[in-house]
C-alpha cells in the first residue's frame, strides 16, 4: 500500500497540469482567505467605530431633552451583530441581511427592515470568499485533476499493461485518492492559517476540513465513476463539466425558485408599509383607538388610559406600539416563512451537495439564516427593553435629567457571539 | 462550394455524429428555452403589476377624503418601476434593487421589495436568467465542442493531406471559424427570440439589435479564442487547459476579485455613519413641524416685512404651511446632497470594475448587455431620481394648499377638540398634485453609448484573437 502510494506520487510529481490545478487552487484560497479577513477586520473596525459614535451621539442628544418623551424620540441605539472568528472563510448572509441596527422607541416594524444595500452591481457577480472556492471552484479542479486519469493512459496506449500489472481496484483509487488529498491540503491549508491568524476555535477548523473533504471526495467518486476509459478524455471532461454545471448551478437554482414558491411570503416592504399606515391614521382616529389595544399589551398602565385631547407623548408611542401590534400577523408570517425557507433548504441539501457544503461552512461561520434570525430576536429583545424602561417613566411622569437617564438600556454588543453560540 | 464551407460542412458533420455533441447541445438548448421563458414570463408579469400597482396608488390617493394637508404628506405616495422590455433577456440590478418606492416628507426612502435576506440560501451561482447562461456557462459548451476543431486534423494525421491538398491554413481556420459561427448562431436564437420579444413590448429596433449582436460578439470572442488555442497546441489536454483556466480566471475569479478590489479603494460609507452625519446636518436646519424653531426666524421677519404686519396670525397665509414647505425645500437640499454623494460612489466603484472589462470579457458583457437592457446601475439612479422628483413635487404641491386653503387660526386650533379637528382640512381636490408615473428606459441611443466601453473592449478581443488565429493559421504546418 505504501509502496503504491510513494509510487504514485513519484508519478504525480512530473504531472505539470495537475501541479498547475493544485498550484492554482492554493492560490485562489489563499486569496479568498486573506481578503475575507480584511473583510471580517474592516466589518470589526466599523463597527467600533460606531460603537464610540453612537455612545457620544447619545450623549449629546441626551443632554438637549428636557423630558422622557423626546429623550426616547432622539435618542438612538446601536445594536450589531459581531462577525465570528470562523465569518471570514463565508461572509454569508451578512451581505443580504443587515447585521447592525440603529433602533429608537418609535415603531420597530419600520426599522428593523431598513439596511445597508451594497452596490447592486457588485451584488450581481457575488463575493469572493472561502465558501464560494470550495463549494464552486474545488468541484471544477477535482474534474481537471481527475477526468483523464484513465483515458489519458490509455490514449499513452498504458491502460492495459498498468492494469493487468496492479490489479485495477487498487490502482484508481490510490491515484485519484493522492490527487484528492494534495486538493484539498491545498484548499485548507490556507483555512487553517486564516483561522490561526483570527483565532477560530480548533473544532470548527476541523468540521470545515472534514466537510471539505468529503466535498471533494465526492465529486472524486464521482468523476472517477463518470469518467470511461474507453472515452476520450474530451468527452469525458465535457460529461463531468455538464454534471458540475448541474450539480452547482442548475440545481441550486431550481431549488431556490421552488422553495421560493413553495413559501410564499408578505416581504419587510409589506410590514413596514402597515405599520407606518397604522401609525399614520392613528393622529386621526380617536383617541381611544389606540389606547384600548394598547392597554390590552400593557394592563400594568391601564391606570393611565386616559391621555387627553392634545398630543402627549404617551399616546405618542402609544400608537407606535400598536403600530407594531397591527403589523404583527404579517411579521410572524414572514419570520415564520424564513424559518421554515431555512428548514426547507436544509431539507435540499440532501440533495444539492453545493448547497450541503455552503449551508456548512455558514452555519459554521454564523453566517447563515439561523444567526441572522437569532441577531433579529435580539433587536427586538432590546427593543422591548427599551419599552419597558420608558413606559413607566413616560405614565407615571417622572422627572427627566441626564443623570435619570444613566441607566437606559445598552445593547451589548461584544456579549452577542458567545450567547448565540 | 468553396474550401471553407466544405470544412464547415464537415465539422458539422462531426458534430452531427457524435452523441456527446448532440447530447450536450439539446441540454443546453432545452436550459436556454426554459430560463428564457421563465424570465420572460416572471418580467411580463412584473411589468403588468407594477403598471397596475402604479395606478392603483395613484386612485388610493385620489380617493383620500378631506384631510389636513399635512396628514397626505405623511400618508405618502407610491412609485414602480416596470422592467424594461430588454430585462426578459437580462433582469440586471432590478433583482437587487428592487423596484418600488414609498414616497413622504421629510425623508428619502429606499427601494423596496427586493427581498435578498428571505431568500432560501441554496448556493450556487443564484438564480439564471438568459444572460448568465450566455455569459457564464456558454463558453463552457464552445470550449466543449470546438477545442478540437483544429487539433484533430492534426490528431487524426488528416492535417497534411489536407494542407497538401492545396488547402491552406487561412482556409481550414476560415472553415473551422464558419463552423463555430454556424453553432454560435443557432446557439443565439434565444438571445434573438428576448430581443424580439423586447421589441413587441415597445423596445426601440437599435438597442434590441444591439443587445442581440452583443451577445454574439461575446461568444465570438470564445470562438476565436478556442479556435486560436486550437491552432496552437499540438494536444488536447493542454488546450482543454489552457481555455478552462481562461474561463475559470475570467469568468469566475477576475470579477469577484475585481469587486472586492474596487470596494475597498472606494469604500462607500456605511449607511449608520451616514445617517448620523445627515441628522447632524438636518438638525441645523429646524424642525419644520414647530414654527416656532428659531431656524425660521429669518422666514418670519421676512415675510412679516414683506406683507407689512406685526404677527404672524395677521398674514394673509397660513405661516405654518410656509414653515413646512421652506423646510422641506432646505431638507431635501441636504437629502439629495447625500444621495448624489452615494449614488456617485457607487457609480465610481462600478466604473471601477468596469475597467476590469478590458482584461475579462465576462465583464465587459455584462455591463454592456446590462446598459444596453436598461437594467443597470445608472438606470436605477435615474429611477431614485425621477422618485425624488414625484415625491418633492407632491410634499410641495401638499404645502401650498397648507399655505392658500387653511386659515393659520384654523390650523393652530386643530388639537382643541373635535371641531377644531374638523376645521383643519382642506378639500380632497388639493390631493390632485400627484400627477400619473411612468418610468421608461433611457433613449436607445443613450443606453448605446453607454455600453460602448464594452462593446469596445469585445470588439477589441474579438480583432486580436482572430488576427492571431488567422496568423497562426497561415504557418500551419502538420
Amino acid at each position: 500500500m505504501m509502496r503504491s502510494i510513494f509510487r504514485e506520487w513519484r508519478f504525480l510529481r512530473r504531472d505539470r497540469a495537475a501541479w498547475l490545478w493544485l498550484g492554482l487552487a492554493f492560490i485562489v484560497s489563499l486569496t479568498a482567505v486573506t481578503l475575507g479577513l480584511i473583510e471580517i477586520d474592516n466589518q470589526r473596525k466599523e463597527l467600533a467605530d460606531l460603537q464610540t459614535l453612537d455612545a457620544a451621539e447619545r450623549a449629546v442628544v441626551l443632554a438637549e431633552q428636557s423630558d422622557w418623551g423626546s429623550a426616547g424620540y432622539y435618542t438612538f441605539h446601536l445594536t450589531a451583530d459581531a462577525p465570528s472568528d470562523f465569518a471570514f472563510a463565508a461572509i454569508g448572509k451578512r451581505d443580504v441581511s443587515p447585521w447592525k441596527h440603529r433602533v429608537r422607541m418609535l415603531a420597530l416594524e419600520g426599522q428593523i427592515y431598513e439596511t445597508d444595500a451594497s452596490n447592486p452591481d457588485f451584488a450581481l457577480i457575488g463575493r469572493f470568499d472561502f465558501a464560494f472556492i470550495a463549494s464552486l471552484l474545488a468541484p471544477l479542479f477535482v474534474i481537471f485533476l481527475l477526468f483523464d486519469l484513465r483515458s489519458g493512459e490509455r490514449a499513452a496506449g498504458r491502460l492495459e499493461l498498468l492494469e493487468a500489472s496492479q490489479g485495477q481496484r487498487s490502482l484508481w483509487p490510490i491515484r485519484a485518492g493522492l490527487r484528492i488529498g494534495l486538493l484539498t491540503l491545498a484548499v485548507v491549508l490556507p483555512l487553517w492559517a486564516g483561522g490561526l491568524w483570527s483565532g477560530a476555535s480548533a473544532l470548527i477548523l476541523l468540521l470545515a476540513t472534514l466537510a471539505v473533504a468529503l466535498y471533494l471526495v465526492f465529486w472524486g467518486v464521482v468523476s472517477l465513476y463518470l469518467a470511461k476509459a474507453k472515452w476520450t478524455s474530451s468527452v469525458n471532461l465535457t460529461v463531468l463539466l455538464g454534471v458540475w454545471l448541474g450539480l452547482c448551478a442548475v440545481l441550486p437554482a431550481m431549488l431556490n425558485t421552488a422553495i421560493d414558491r413553495a413559501v410564499p411570503l408578505p416581504d419587510g416592504g409589506e410590514i413596514m408599509l402597515t405599520q407606518r399606515e397604522a401609525v399614520n391614521d392613528a393622529w386621526d382616529l380617536p383617541k381611544a383607538a389606540t389606547m384600548t389595544p394598547f392597554i390590552e399589551r400593557h394592563p400594568d398602565l391601564a391606570a393611565y388610559a386616559d391621555v387627553g385631547e392634545s398630543f402627549t407623548w404617551n399616546w405618542y408611542y402609544a400608537f407606535q406600539q400598536v403600530g407594531d401590534q397591527t403589523a404583527e400577523p404579517l411579521s410572524q408570517a414572514y419570520r415564520e416563512g424564513r424559518e421554515k425557507r431555512d428548514h426547507l433548504t436544509g431539507l435540499a441539501s440532501f440533495i444539492s451537495p453545493a448547497t450541503a457544503l455552503e449551508r456548512g461552512l455558514e452555519r459554521l461561520a454564523k453566517t447563515d439564516t439561523r444567526a441572522a434570525l437569532r441577531y433579529e430576536d435580539s433587536v427586538r429583545d432590546f427593543h422591548a427593553e427599551l419599552r419597558d424602561y420608558y413606559y413607566p417613566r413616560l405614565f407615571e411622569e417622572r422627572e427627566f435629567s441626564v443623570d435619570a437617564a444613566a441607566d437606559l438600556p445598552q445593547f451589548d454588543v461584544d456579549d452577542q457571539p458567545e450567547t448565540r453560540s | 462550394m468553396s474550401a471553407a464551407t466544405r470544412i464547415a460542412r464537415e465539422e458539422w458533420r462531426q458534430w452531427r455524429r457524435s452523441r456527446l455533441a448532440v447530447f450536450a447541445l439539446s441540454i443546453f438548448a432545452f436550459l436556454l428555452l426554459i430560463t428564457t421563458i421563465l424570465t420572460a414570463t416572471g418580467v411580463l408579469e412584473d411589468r403588468h403589476d407594477r403598471l397596475h400597482q402604479q395606478e392603483e396608488a395613484e386612485a388610493t390617493f385620489l380617493d383620500q377624503p378631506d384631510r389636513h394637508p399635512h396628514r397626505m404628506v405623511h400618508y405618502g405616495h407610491y412609485v414602480f418601476r416596470a422592467p424594461a422590455p430588454l430585462a426578459v433577456f437580462d433582469p440586471g440590478v432590478d433583482t437587487v434593487t428592487g423596484q418600488s418606492m414609498f414616497l413622504e416628507g421629510h425623508r428619502q426612502n429606499s427601494a423596496m421589495f427586493a427581498d435578498a435576506r428571505a431568500e432560501a440560501r441554496t448556493g450556487g451561482f443564484g438564480a439564471l436568467s438568459p444572460a448568465k447562461l450566455y455569459h457564464l456557462f456558454l463558453p463552457l459548451l464552445l470550449i466543449a465542442l470546438g477545442h478540437a476543431a483544429i487539433l484533430r486534423e492534426r490528431e487524426s494525421r488528416t492535417l497534411g493531406p489536407l494542407l497538401a491538398q492545396g488547402v491552406t491554413g487561412a482556409q481550414l481556420f476560415a472553415g473551422k471559424a464558419l463552423a463555430l459561427a454556424g453553432l454560435v448562431a443557432v446557439l443565439s436564437i434565444p438571445a434573438l427570440a428576448a430581443s424580439l420579444i423586447g421589441i413587441s413590448l415597445g423596445e426601440p429596433l437599435l438597442s434590441a439589435i444591439a443587445l442581440y449582436l452583443g451577445q454574439l460578439l461575446y461568444l465570438g470572442v470564445w470562438a476565436t479564442l478556442i479556435l486560436l488555442v486550437s491552432t496552437k497546441v499540438r494536444e488536447r489536454g493542454l488546450a482543454l487547459g489552457v481555455l478552462l483556466f481562461v474561463w475559470v480566471a475570467t469568468a469566475l475569479i477576475l470579477p469577484r476579485i475585481g469587486v472586492t478590489a474596487a470596494s475597498a479603494s472606494l469604500p462607500i460609507d456605511g449607511k449608520i455613519a451616514t445617517d448620523m452625519k445627515m441628522k447632524d446636518d438636518l438638525r441645523k436646519l429646524g424642525d419644520g413641524h414647530n414654527a416656532s424653531d428659531p431656524a425660521f426666524e429669518q422666514l418670519r421677519a421676512n415675510l412679516l416685512a414683506e406683507y407689512d404686519v406685526e404677527s404672524v396670525d395677521e398674514l394673509p397665509i397660513n405661516f405654518r404651511g410656509t414653515v413646512a414647505s421652506q423646510s422641506e425645500a432646505d431638507l431635501t437640499d441636504t437629502l439629495n446632497e447625500y444621495a448624489e454623494a452615494r449614488m456617485a460612489q457607487e457609480a465610481a466603484q462600478s466604473d471601477r470594475l468596469n475597467r476590469l472589462g478590458w482584461l475579462s470579457p465576462y465583464l465587459a458583457v455584462g455591463s454592456a448587455t446590462r446598459n444596453l437592457a436598461g437594467t443597470d446601475l445608472r438606470t436605477h439612479h435615474r429611477f431614485l431620481r425621477e422618485a425624488e422628483g414625484v415625491r418633492f413635487a407632491f410634499v410641495q404641491g401638499l404645502n401650498k394648499a397648507h399655505i392658500e386653503e387653511l386659515s393659520y387660526a384654523d390650523d393652530i386650533n386643530r388639537n382643541s377638540g373635535e371641531e377644531g379637528w374638523k376645521r383643519a382640512r382642506v378639500s380632497a381636490e388639493n390631493w390632485k398634485v400627484v400627477g400619473e408615473f411612468q418610468f421608461t428606459p433611457d433613449p436607445a441611443t443613450t443606453r448605446l453609448n453607454r455600453a460602448m466601453q464594452g462593446l469596445a473592449a469585445l470588439t477589441l478581443w474579438f480583432v486580436i484573437l482572430f488576427g492571431f488565429g488567422l496568423t497562426a493559421a497561415r504557418r500551419l504546418a502538420p
